[in-house]
């Protein structure tokens, strides 16, 4: 093969490639027939979607969940600052009292009811952002389609997570609460409330280990505080409340 | 170079008997109530101006001045009320006056009012002065009876009644409008002033309320003129003091002294410092007044130079403290009388000594942190001049005066972590875990680090 | 003494001028800083400063810096001074750190529990402490710890350690309310809010003592967890408890009423209401609401519909017209809005043809409602004496009222007028009531001989009539219990001594149901059915009146009304809010006459609630809606017209009362009003009659008959909370009812050997008996005794007799062998 030749063959297949090239994308036919062509050669994304579901994002943002204290009494205050935070006005809440023989949560209030509508809900977390006591916490969890209105209406049941080992169901009575003598809030608040009034309670009433950061109570040392754990926020209960955290 | 007493008040002390009228006439008794019957009303109290007396209750008010001010004429009664809560701790000098020489207070409560135009007066007695209770209360009975009180003094067709009236033992009812309101039969709280006391006072009408000391001294200088009591002092606080000396010395007591004499020579007069003890520091008022430190022991008496010095001379309370004292300690103690005597009125009184208090039972108890010490001062800054009447000031001042002159002494107990001078703790302390605190304290300075990071990389050259 | 608190009229040389962040601006003299600054539109942060009480100075925020002054001003308490220069936490450093520092300590004892407190999202500590605070506490410390909350009164819960000790609920229950049992005790950091040992905060006013609350420490039993502030509904409101006319604010959610508030109105209420206003509001959804029409068959009420209903009511008046005209007849209660009344009356005068319209359930006198319609029409349809008149009169005379008991909030203003302006405060009648501790004389007289009283007390040369001559415009208030005559010797007082006069009734409807003009002989405005001009600018607007009402003369109110049912001349009674088995003057006559129309004819029951009447005689019941669920007007008793805006949908079927007469009329053949509007501009077209009528001559002393023998006259006093209907449900607030007793004369006790707290059988006519303990009065007039309305069981409408006079006699209850009765 002459030179010449050979440069012409070549010629020839630049022009074709280019030909080729030019028809592929910028012709509409070209265009259209590129994406399967292209197709070809990429791994297939299909998913075998109800028999193996794929992880979510680490922090994809699911259905709500309430969570509980290690004992089993409810994060819930029912302060409605989710409601309000909510820019879809899918939550309700309604607040309660909670008294000596029936308690729900630290502190004097719990929430009698509680209702996110997922009709409404667009799941963009500005509920558990405001939640002071962390509470209302996000699974990953994202199916949560019904057959109808009514059953996206998820109720306090639904909602709440179940009481962890060695804690009970709600309510408790105070008594019990008492004697367990867990510190709901951190810091040196005591709870539930001293019945002693008119006096300062001593602060060694106080007990410094906190219940949310905590699982067995039976198990709990008693760390020398001080040494990271009072300060130490608890996780975010996302599933299993606290496990294996500090 | 000790001093020598002076004894004008507390000349009859020592004379057997003289709590009965008839000891108490032949010793000088009522004098100063004749001469202030032959005199005009007004011109008693030019008397008292022109001596220069200064009220003994703690402002050093010019009384001559405050008896000026009492609004006359207009229709409603005047009452003249004796401030005998003598409740400042150091100070005893009241109480030895009203139990041993009573007459001596109802004579001048008697002149006082006739100084004023007044027809009642009463005296506000200390609840827990059983003694000087019954003294009075007899030292009234046997005035009534000689007719110096009653509906008609000593024949001048002048009336004048005189209640003693024993008080239920609150430090702020030592505030005149608190002492007022008390009076009145309810809370003993401050009152909003102005109105003051010399227009709207007692049950709504002109009041004076005197110290006993500062009244007692009236009917002296009706005897002896303004002169006479201004051979004494200095020309801005003239006269003798009763000085209550008390703390570390030999001999505390009460002594009367010229106004003027230093404090170095006030304390030989109480025979010195216990044996191998150095002065350390003092309070020249009272607990409410700043501490000052044993360099200052030379300055003298008088109201003028010790607020020179940066204190003020009160009620004439001398605390002395020594070297085996504890700055701390004494502040803390000071500090909780405070909290517990605040009438919660007002918030910074009533939350800066209860947050102060604790503060200080931290640091002495050996949990505080150096953060503490800021804190101290921003609750004193948070208190003083803010507070509703001068309880507040009165707390602020120890914390204040002993953390500028003995700051080391707090860093010493906050490093040591104990006391140096091991005190035991004299009250049930909200006691914290000293980790938890120390811990809480490390995250806020951390925090306070990021934050003037921020700032200052913010380009923001505020920094506060 | 305080600020004063007349702005406005100040001439120029009262204005003190001063600059406030470098902002001059004149200012009455005696204003404080505080108010100063806001008027320059610089609100300086505040807690215990509240602008109706006297100021205190007790927390310290309000730090302001004042130019020349060492030490910080706090800006509450002191008063502004010619060119005086002052500098807010705007450009003060000094006062900035000021309140920070105040704010710091204030949350040292603070719990942060704010999710969880009501107060949370309206809370001035929250608020100011996001606004002006330090973003971090140095608190690492024990705060004080209290049991939370404790129950001050059965519906005022106290957390002390949520108190910022402001003393603003102790200064308002001594200042404002004048029932001081909520005090300070304590001292230091352990000061407290508490209450004496055996003493209940019991007091009309507790609830506002929870709404000034700067914190959450004062919470209420009904509003305890239930929504948060940024989760409810407002909707402006007028009160319908009373004549009074308070604003008030209802806040609903999901379609509930969750609470009442005050709503700050200082020409009527000022920032105040009474407890009955604000916590009486579930009776709204109380079992015993109405919900759906209902018709009795076989004796039974059974549900059923509105178009029914109103047939079979159509049905019996048309039934009743044929037998003769006017022999239906009207009562309303007195819970009737201003729009409802008119329609109500142009019903009866013009659809059912009848001159028989009331609308009050006592047996007012004849004469009352004439001097009204002249008063009214005087007026020109703007309030007549009003409350600030009341303030700032320097005598009050008070006939025939007891306003803490039926007006609360008109008693706050007497009070105010009583402490801040020094108002000599007459009460004419047998007895002071709750008046005691505020009245500087008292004209005694027997139950109903207040005219002759008020009459005199102008001329003589008595302090009285010296104190009526005086400087200034007296105000003369005559209420629902002075006898006949009252109220035109009152304003004949008034007109002689150059003040004002107002009959002050009790019930919210009332002044409207007379400006409509239900009652006999009367036409809207103040006219009156007897005057042929008056007759005429009526029918232009409502069409021809039926012939038969021309001269005939009008019967005795409700009186006339009952005893011509009683007497069959009545076929179909329509009562909308009158429950007359109850609240009649006269239980005796009501029931008579209820049987007897029930028996003969229909009756007709339009209320809220199943009351006693509409369970026993009524044929047709009709739900109606309540103030807040409905659009409307009121006339409080000063003349003051105002509206009101639904809150909260009306439960099920229930109707607005002028909806239901009007489709009544439709149904009976007559088109009256399309809309409130309609409504509104009738009212507004007809006015008031331009020249009022003369005063109607003083009746013949129409002596409520001397009891004879041993009997006592009764003063038949209702009290604030009772058990009316309004009240069902409300159990916290009947909680602190207060106790129903026999108030006795000092003679009478004595002389019947009655001792102060001794159970005594009150007889009345027909020998019904009540028992009750004893009060004896130092105050009241021998022969008579103080009774309450309808605070007992049976209630002592029960005792009357048909007259409506109650004259009783006393007989100890039978201690073991004590005092023989």
């Amino acid at each position: 093969m002459t030179l010449q030749a050979w440069l012409t063959a070549a010629g020839g297949a630049v022009a074709l490639v280019l030909l080729g090239w030019l028809a592929l994308t910028r012709t509409v036919l070209g265009r259209g027939l590129a994406v399967p062509l292209r197709a070809m050669f990429v791994k297939p994304e299909t998913a075998s979607y109800p028999e193996a579901p794929r992880p979510t994002a680490p922090r994809f943002h699911g259905r709500h969940q309430l969570n509980r204290y290690a004992d089993g009494l409810e994060k819930c205050i029912g302060c409605e600052l989710c409601a309000w935070a909510c820019p879809a006005d899918a939550i309700f809440v309604q607040g309660g009292d909670n008294t000596e023989e029936q308690r729900f949560s630290p502190g004097e209030r719990y929430a009698e009811d509680y209702q996110i509508n997922y009709n409404r809900c667009i799941l963009c977390g500005l509920c558990i952002e405001a939640c002071p006591t962390r509470a209302l916490t996000m699974t990953q969890e994202y199916e949560i389609a019904a057959d109808s209105r009514e059953g996206l209406i998820w109720t306090k049941d639904m909602l709440l997570v179940d009481p962890p080992e060695d804690g009970y169901d709600t309510p408790h009575t105070d008594r019990e609460v008492r004697d367990r003598g867990l510190n709901y809030y951190g810091g040196l608040a005591v709870t539930p409330p001293t019945r002693k009034g008119g006096s300062f309670a001593p602060a060694t009433a106080a007990p410094l280990q906190r219940a949310g950061a905590v699982v067995p109570r039976r198990e709990l040392p008693l760390v020398p505080p001080g040494t990271g754990d009072a300060e130490g926020e608890p996780d975010g209960d996302g599933g299993s409340a606290g496990a294996g955290d500090a | 170079m000790a001093a020598t007493e002076v004894k004008v008040l507390s000349a009859r002390y020592d004379v057997p008997g003289v709590d009965d009228l008839e000891v108490y006439e032949q010793h000088g008794g009522y004098a100063g109530l004749r001469r202030a019957l032959e005199m005009q009303p007004a011109y008693i109290i030019e008397v008292v101006k022109a001596s220069g007396l200064r009220g003994r209750g703690g402002a050093g008010f010019p009384t001559g001045l405050k008896w000026s001010f009492v609004a006359q004429g207009t229709g409603k009664p005047v009452y003249v009320v004796c401030n005998a809560d003598e409740g400042e701790p150091g100070t005893f000098k009241d109480r030895p006056l009203m139990e041993r020489d009573p007459h001596a207070l109802v004579e001048g409560m008697i002149v006082a009012g006739l100084a004023l135009n007044s027809e009642q007066g009463y005296i506000y007695l200390r609840g827990e002065f059983a003694h000087a209770s019954r003294q009075l209360a007899k030292a009234i009975r046997q005035a009534y009876a000689a007719g110096y009180l009653g509906e008609d003094v000593m024949g001048s067709g002048k009336r004048y009644h005189l209640t003693l009236h024993r008080a239920a033992g609150a430090y702020i009812c030592g505030e005149e409008t608190a002492l007022l309101d008390s009076l009145e039969g309810r809370r003993g709280q401050p009152r909003l002033r102005p109105p003051f006391p010399a227009v709207h006072g007692l049950y709504g009408c002109p009041t004076t309320v005197n110290n006993v000391e500062s009244i007692a001294m009236v009917p002296l200088l009706l005897v002896n003129g303004a002169e006479w009591f201004q051979q004494w002092g200095t020309e801005k606080s003239p006269g003798t003091k009763l000085i209550c000396i008390s703390g570390e010395v030999r001999n505390p007591g009460n002594y009367e002294v010229a106004m003027g004499t230093p404090i170095s020579e006030l304390i030989e007069l109480a025979g010195g410092m216990l044996d191998g003890r150095e002065l350390k520091f003092f309070c020249p008022g009272g607990s409410s007044t700043p501490m000052l430190p044993a360099s200052m022991a030379d300055t003298p008496y008088t109201f003028e130079d010790i607020a020179g010095a940066g204190s003020l001379l009160g009620t004439g309370a001398l605390m002395l403290f020594s070297d085996r004292t504890s700055v701390v300690s004494v502040v803390r103690r000071f500090t909780e009388f405070y909290e517990h005597e605040s009438c919660g009125k007002c918030t910074p009184c009533r939350e800066g000594g209860y947050w102060a208090s604790q503060v200080l039972a931290r640091i002495e108890t050996g949990t505080g942190v150096m953060d503490d010490l800021d804190t101290l001062e921003r609750i004193c800054g948070s208190v003083a001049g803010r507070s509703f009447c001068a309880l507040g000031d009165a707390l602020t001042s120890p914390i204040m005066s002993s953390l500028q002159y003995f700051r080391d002494e707090y860093v010493e107990h906050i490093r040591k972590g104990v006391s140096p001078f091991g005190v035991a703790p004299q009250r049930d302390v909200p006691m914290l875990d000293p980790a938890a605190v120390a811990a809480t304290a490390r995250e806020r300075a951390s925090l306070s680090a990021l934050l003037s990071a921020a700032t200052s990389a913010a380009g923001d050259g505020s920094g506060a | 003494m305080s600020a004063p608190a007349a702005p406005g009229a100040a001439s120029a040389e009262d204005l003190v001028t001063l600059t406030i962040d470098g902002e001059q601006v004149s200012v009455p003299k005696g204003t404080l800083i505080i108010r100063a600054a806001e008027m320059v539109g610089t609100i300086v942060p505040r807690f215990c400063d509240h602008p109706l009480l006297d100021p205190v100075g007790a927390c310290r925020q309000c730090v302001v810096e004042v130019e020349g002054q060492p030490k910080p001003v706090m800006s509450c308490t002191v008063p502004v001074a010619e060119d005086m220069v002052v500098r807010t936490h705007l450009t003060s450093a000094m006062a900035r750190r000021g309140q920070e520092g105040t704010l710091e300590l204030l949350l040292v004892n603070h719990p942060l529990d704010c999710p969880m407190c009501d107060k949370g999202g309206e809370c001035p500590l929250q608020d100011q402490a996001l606004a002006h605070g330090a973003n971090q506490s140095r608190f690492l410390d024990q705060k004080r710890k209290y049991e939370k909350p404790v129950a001050v009164s059965p519906q005022v819960l106290l957390d002390r350690e949520r108190c910022v000790l402001c003393a603003r609920c102790t200064r308002f229950s001594e200042q404002i309310s004048g029932d001081p049992f909520i005090e300070l005790f304590e001292r230091g950091a352990l000061e407290q809010v508490a209450i004496y040992e055996d003493e209940p905060y019991h007091s009309y006013f507790s609830g506002n003592t929870i709404q000034i609350c700067p914190v959450g420490a004062l919470t209420s039993t009904s509003y305890r967890f239930k929504a948060r502030s940024f989760d409810v509904v407002t909707t402006p409101s007028v009160c319908d408890g009373c004549s009074a006319g308070c604003g008030q604010t209802v806040q609903s959610r999901r379609g509930e009423v969750q609470r009442q508030l005050a709503r700050t109105n200082m020409d009527v209420n000022e920032a105040w209401n009474c407890d009955k206003g604000r916590f009486s509001f579930p009776h709204l959804t109380h079992a015993q609401r109405l919900t759906t029409p209902m018709e009795r068959v076989d004796g039974e009420l059974v549900p059923t519909t509105w178009s029914r209903a109103l047939a079979r009511v159509a049905d019996a008046v048309r039934a009743s017209q044929d037998v003769g005209p006017g022999r239906t007849a009207l009562v309303s209660g007195g819970r009737l809005a201003d729009e409802d009344a008119h329609v109500a009356a142009r019903l009866a005068r013009t659809v059912l043809g009848t001159d028989l319209v009331e609308h009050r359930t006592r047996f007012a006198p004849a004469d009352e409602a004439p001097a009204r319609a002249v008063l009214l029409a005087r007026a020109g349809g703007a309030p007549g004496l009003t409350y600030a008149d009341v303030e700032h009169a320097p005598v009050i005379v008070v006939a025939g009222l007891d306003p803490e008991e039926e007006v609360p909030v008109l008693h706050l203003r007497l009070r105010k007028a009583w402490r801040q302006h020094r108002a000599r405060i007459v009460v004419v009648g047998p007895h002071l009531g709750t008046l005691d501790g505020i009245a500087w004389r008292r004209v005694a007289t027997a139950p109903g001989a207040e005219p002759a009283a008020l009459a005199a007390l102008a001329y003589g040369d008595g302090e009285i009539a010296a104190a009526l001559r005086g400087d200034g415009a007296p105000a003369v208030l005559v209420g629902e219990r002075a006898g006949a005559g009252s109220l035109a010797a009152g304003t004949r007082l008034a007109e002689a001594v150059g003040g004002g006069v107002a009959f002050v009734p009790r019930r919210a409807g009332d002044a409207g149901g007379l400006a409509a003009g239900l009652a006999p002989g009367l036409l809207p405005g103040g006219r009156l059915l007897a005057d042929a001009a008056d007759r005429a600018e009526v029918e232009a607007a409502w069409g021809p009146l039926p012939a038969h009402l021309d001269g005939a003369a009008p019967v005795d109110g409700l009186r006339g009304i009952l005893a011509a049912a009683a007497d069959g001349a009545v076929d179909v009674l329509l009562l909308a809010g009158a429950d007359l088995a109850r609240d009649a003057q006269s239980a005796a006559l009501a029931e008579r006459a209820l049987a007897r129309v029930a028996g003969a004819g229909t009756v007709v029951v339009q209320d809220l609630a199943l009351t006693e009447t509409a369970a026993r005689y009524a044929d047709v019941v009709l739900p109606v809606t309540a103030t807040q669920e409905r659009d409307g007007a009121r006339t409080d008793w000063e003349g003051r017209a105002q509206r009101f805006r639904r809150a909260v949908d009306a439960p099920e079927l229930a109707q607005d009362d002028w909806e239901a007469f009007v489709q009544l009329a439709a149904v009976l053949g007559h088109r009256l009003y399309g809309s409130l509007d309609a409504i509104r501009a009738e009212q507004e077209q007809l006015g008031v009659r331009a020249a009022a009528h003369p005063l109607p001559e003083a009746a013949s002393a129409g002596s409520t008959g001397a009891p004879s023998g041993d009997a006592l006259l009764a003063v038949v006093r209702p009290l604030l909370l009772d058990g009316g209907t309004m009240l069902a449900g409300a159990d916290d607030l009947r909680a602190t009812a207060r106790a129903a007793t026999v108030g006795v004369s000092r003679a009478d006790a004595a002389r019947l050997g009655i001792v102060d707290g001794a159970d005594v059988t009150v007889t009345g006519a027909g020998g019904a008996t009540v028992t009750l303990p004893t009060a004896v009065l130092p105050d009241l007039v021998p022969g008579a005794v103080v009774l309450p309305r309808t605070s007992t069981e049976p209630p002592v409408t029960r005792l009357a007799d048909e007259d409506g006079v109650v004259a009783v006699t006393l007989a100890p209850v039978a201690v073991p062998a004590e005092v023989g009765a």
